[in-house]
């Protein structure tokens, strides 16, 4: 388009639209610079509006992967440091059992141990009755929950382990992925855990009472300590896996960061550099404007 | 020649040169009306008669007429260029608060609202016992539901919003279709007068482009003034006239279910005449477009998100209608957690002191048991079939995309035009527009002239001086 005439009206215009036009871009660029990003509607940038909204989903599911898998690696601690414990306490009981046996032993010895071995049942059973935040390890995680073993009586033949628990029923699994198989299971039922446990110590306890044969629960006593040490690697093994899904999540959340960063941050540098352009454009439109004026014939005629 | 007949042509000459002056003085009082058309005298010099001596001498000059400097071509163009402007402005302004109201960058957002609740159901999967987690749950529920029946309402109003601009501009171009017949009939009056009718014209010709902003029009001048027709060619102004009238009617439904209007033609007797093919362009035609359309689109959208959830959040919270376990290890059978079907109608129905213990979070009495809060944790990465396959999320994020890109190709498109028209206008401006260092040279010229025939007559006067003085 040539143009031969030029009204006073287009060049004024011309300068209205022209520094109206560089003060929008100013105040995007401001609003860049103050706030650090550079979407602020879809229309922006619709695509990167989707991805920000997406990336933004993903963060909010691997937060939620994260704190479970760290609930779930809690839960399993408490269970090994428990099964640990009750090892102990078998590997303690298997002693007494190898000593018992041994026909040397005064009455007052021999009672002495039965009154140990009865401490260990008490003990083995506050560790199946462990809590974690309010919460049965051994029963389900059920919060708030009665202890899910029985207290053991003073007399042995009020003892049945196999009717001490009473706790849930229901494992505890939690989610630690998008899909519905993600899940891991951290609770074991307290009965499975425990139950040869207990009955190898009450069979130990009941040879002691009846001074009976102490050598023929060591089998029994052995089972019991391997079936704890098959579920602590059990136990280790999920908590491995809870483990690495954590530091699996973590680099997940930092890549997906990044990626939001790169979609919805502002480039400040190049933002500042635009400013700077922009402001001075700003000026020379404004100078030129105010040239507009002088150089009119009005202030050169004498009329 | 007689002397007598000097002291006429430069007192002719004194007069043209005075109305060319004012036709400057006016040219530059004008330099800053909006829609101001130069006007030039065009000088004619008299006819020439003949002297006793036999010589044909000319007998002066006098404005013959003041013109407006116009082209009419380019005006019917930037009549054109005003309706594509304001179809396109019109679009980009709906479309563009569209996209605000579905703007997932800002909170709170539908997304975060969407996450949140998610969140709370993997909380909720954590500690399926715990009554904050529960009550969470519901909250978020609860402001999820907040979230999509406020965006359903901003939708329902923006498409209000868009109507009454309809009516509107169906108004305006009812003013301007009587300015026009008005400024036709006064035109034709002064100029058979012999009176310019420069500022008239200016005047109708802001009429003709408001008009034309609201609805494609086709331009004829005629003697009687300009006819004026719609794009279907239907009449609507023909000199002095108003034909048919923009009228408007209640036609269909909208989103808060009050009716929507529908522009016709309406002749003498008032009766409505359907004509959809006269409103193709235009205003009208955009904002109806966006009304009915995008904006249909965009809360049917909405609705579809929020029938999914209600269906699915219930479908696990009542087991499938077997009955989940709630806390107190009653059935969820027939306890549902949301009510309504779409967007406008979602609410939480769990309420009351004890509404978290009714959360189905269990499939079995066991206590601790988080099986069912497992399933509600699930549908954050569950694609949903009546969504077309998208997680919640995701489908949020893909309506948050569409309309951006909705909002994004009309402010291109909106741009592009307004480029035409602004081009055209520059080209207007340049052929019609006042330029002070002109009018200034004009001004001189014209002043000269006027000094010039002041002269003449000083040199007549001086002659007959002469004369007398032989006399005496």
């Amino acid at each position: 388009m040539t143009i031969s005439r030029v009204s006073d009206a287009q060049s004024f215009s011309l300068l209205v639209d022209r520094t109206g036009q560089l003060q929008a871009s100013l105040q995007t660029l401001e609003q860049e610079v103050a706030s650090g990003k550079r979407l602020f509607t879809p229309d922006d940038d619709p695509l990167g509006a989707v991805a920000a909204t997406r990336t933004e989903a993903s963060l909010a599911a691997l937060a939620q992967y994260s704190s479970t898998s760290s609930f779930g690696t809690d839960v399993l601690g408490a269970e090994d440091k428990a099964l640990g414990e009750a090892e102990q306490i078998l590997v303690r009981a298997e002693e007494i059992a190898t000593q018992q046996a041994s026909s040397l032993l005064s009455p007052a010895e021999r009672a002495a141990a039965k009154e140990e071995v009865h401490g260990l049942l008490e003990g083995l059973t506050a560790l199946g009755n462990s809590e974690l935040g309010g919460r049965r390890i051994f029963a389900g995680l059920a919060l708030d929950g009665a202890a899910p073993f029985a207290a053991v009586p003073d007399d042995v033949s009020g003892y049945d382990p196999a009717k001490a628990y009473t706790g849930s029923a229901q494992e505890f699994s939690v989610k630690v992925g998008g899909g519905p198989s993600e899940r891991v299971r951290i609770t074991t039922r307290g009965d499975a855990v425990f139950g040869s446990s207990l009955q190898a110590l009450k069979d130990l306890w009941t040879a002691l009472d009846t001074n009976g044969d102490t050598a023929g629960t060591l089998a029994g006593l052995a089972t019991a300590r391997g079936d704890l040490s098959t579920e602590r690697a059990s136990v280790g093994g999920r908590q491995a896996e809870l483990v690495g899904r954590t530091s699996q999540v973590k680099s997940l959340t930092v890549d997906q960061q990044k990626a939001l960063s790169e979609v919805e941050d502002a480039d400040l540098v190049a933002v500042i550099a635009r400013l700077t352009q922009t402001q001075t454009a700003l000026q020379a439109a404004l100078t030129a404007g105010a040239e507009i004026a002088r150089t009119s014939l009005v202030d050169l005629l004498r009329v | 020649m007689a002397i007598s007949s000097l002291l006429g042509i430069a007192q002719r000459a004194l007069l043209a040169s005075e109305t060319a002056l004012g036709v400057v003085g006016n040219n530059i009082a004008n330099v800053n009306t909006p829609g101001y058309t130069r006007e030039v005298p065009d000088l004619e010099s008299d006819p020439s008669a003949l002297t006793p001596q036999g010589v044909l001498v000319g007998s002066g000059v006098h404005v013959a007429a003041v013109r407006q400097v116009i082209d009419p071509l380019l005006e019917r163009r930037l009549l054109g260029a005003e309706t594509d402007r304001q179809e396109q402005g019109a679009v980009r302004d709906q479309l563009t608060a569209l996209a605000g109201v579905l703007n997932e960058l800002d909170q709170p957002s539908l997304g975060d609202a969407v996450n949140g609740f998610f969140d709370a159901a993997d909380a909720l999967a954590r500690n399926p016992g715990g009554s904050a987690e529960r009550e969470t749950f519901l909250g978020r529920a609860g402001a999820l539901a907040g979230e999509l029946q406020r965006r359903s309402g901003a939708v329902a109003s923006l498409q209000r919003g868009a109507d009454d601009a309809y009516v509107a501009a169906a108004t305006r171009a009812n003013d301007a279709l009587g300015q026009i017949a008005d400024l036709n009939r006064a035109i034709t009056a002064a100029e058979a007068g012999g009176q310019s009718a420069g500022d008239l014209r200016d005047r109708r010709r802001t009429a003709l482009t408001d008009l034309a902003g609201v609805l494609g029009i086709q331009t004829v001048e005629t003697k009687e003034g300009i006819t004026v027709s719609a794009a279907n060619g239907a009449v609507l102004v023909d000199g002095g006239a108003v034909v048919h009238q923009i009228a408007v009617r209640e036609q269909g439904t909208g989103l808060d279910g009050h009716a929507l209007h529908e522009a016709g033609l309406s002749d003498a007797t008032g009766a409505f005449i359907a004509v959809p093919a006269a409103f193709a362009s235009g205003e009208l035609a955009a904002l109806a477009r966006v009304r009915d359309g995008e904006l249909v689109g965009a809360s049917s959208k909405l609705d579809s998100f929020a029938s999914a959830l209600v269906t699915e959040v219930n479908r696990i919270q009542t087991n499938g209608g077997a009955g989940a376990v709630d806390l107190d290890g009653g059935s969820t059978a027939g306890v549902p957690l949301f009510g309504g079907t779409d967007a406008k109608t979602i609410t939480v129905l769990l309420t009351g002191p004890d509404a978290g213990r009714r959360i189905g979070a269990a499939l079995s009495t066991a206590p601790g048991d988080n099986q069912n809060a497992l399933n509600l944790a699930d549908l954050r990465t569950a694609t949903q079939a009546t969504l077309g396959n998208a997680t919640f999320s995701g489908y949020v994020a893909d309506l948050t995309g569409q309309v951006g890109e909705d909002a994004a190709q009309a402010r291109d498109t909106a741009q592009a035009s307004q480029a035409l028209q602004q081009q055209l206008q520059t080209q207007r401006d340049s052929f019609s527009g006042v330029n002070l260092n002109e009018e200034l040279t004009n001004l001189l010229r014209y002043q000269r002239a006027f000094q010039a025939s002041a002269q003449a007559i000083n040199v007549a006067n001086q002659m007959l001086d002469e004369l007398m003085q032989v006399i005496r």
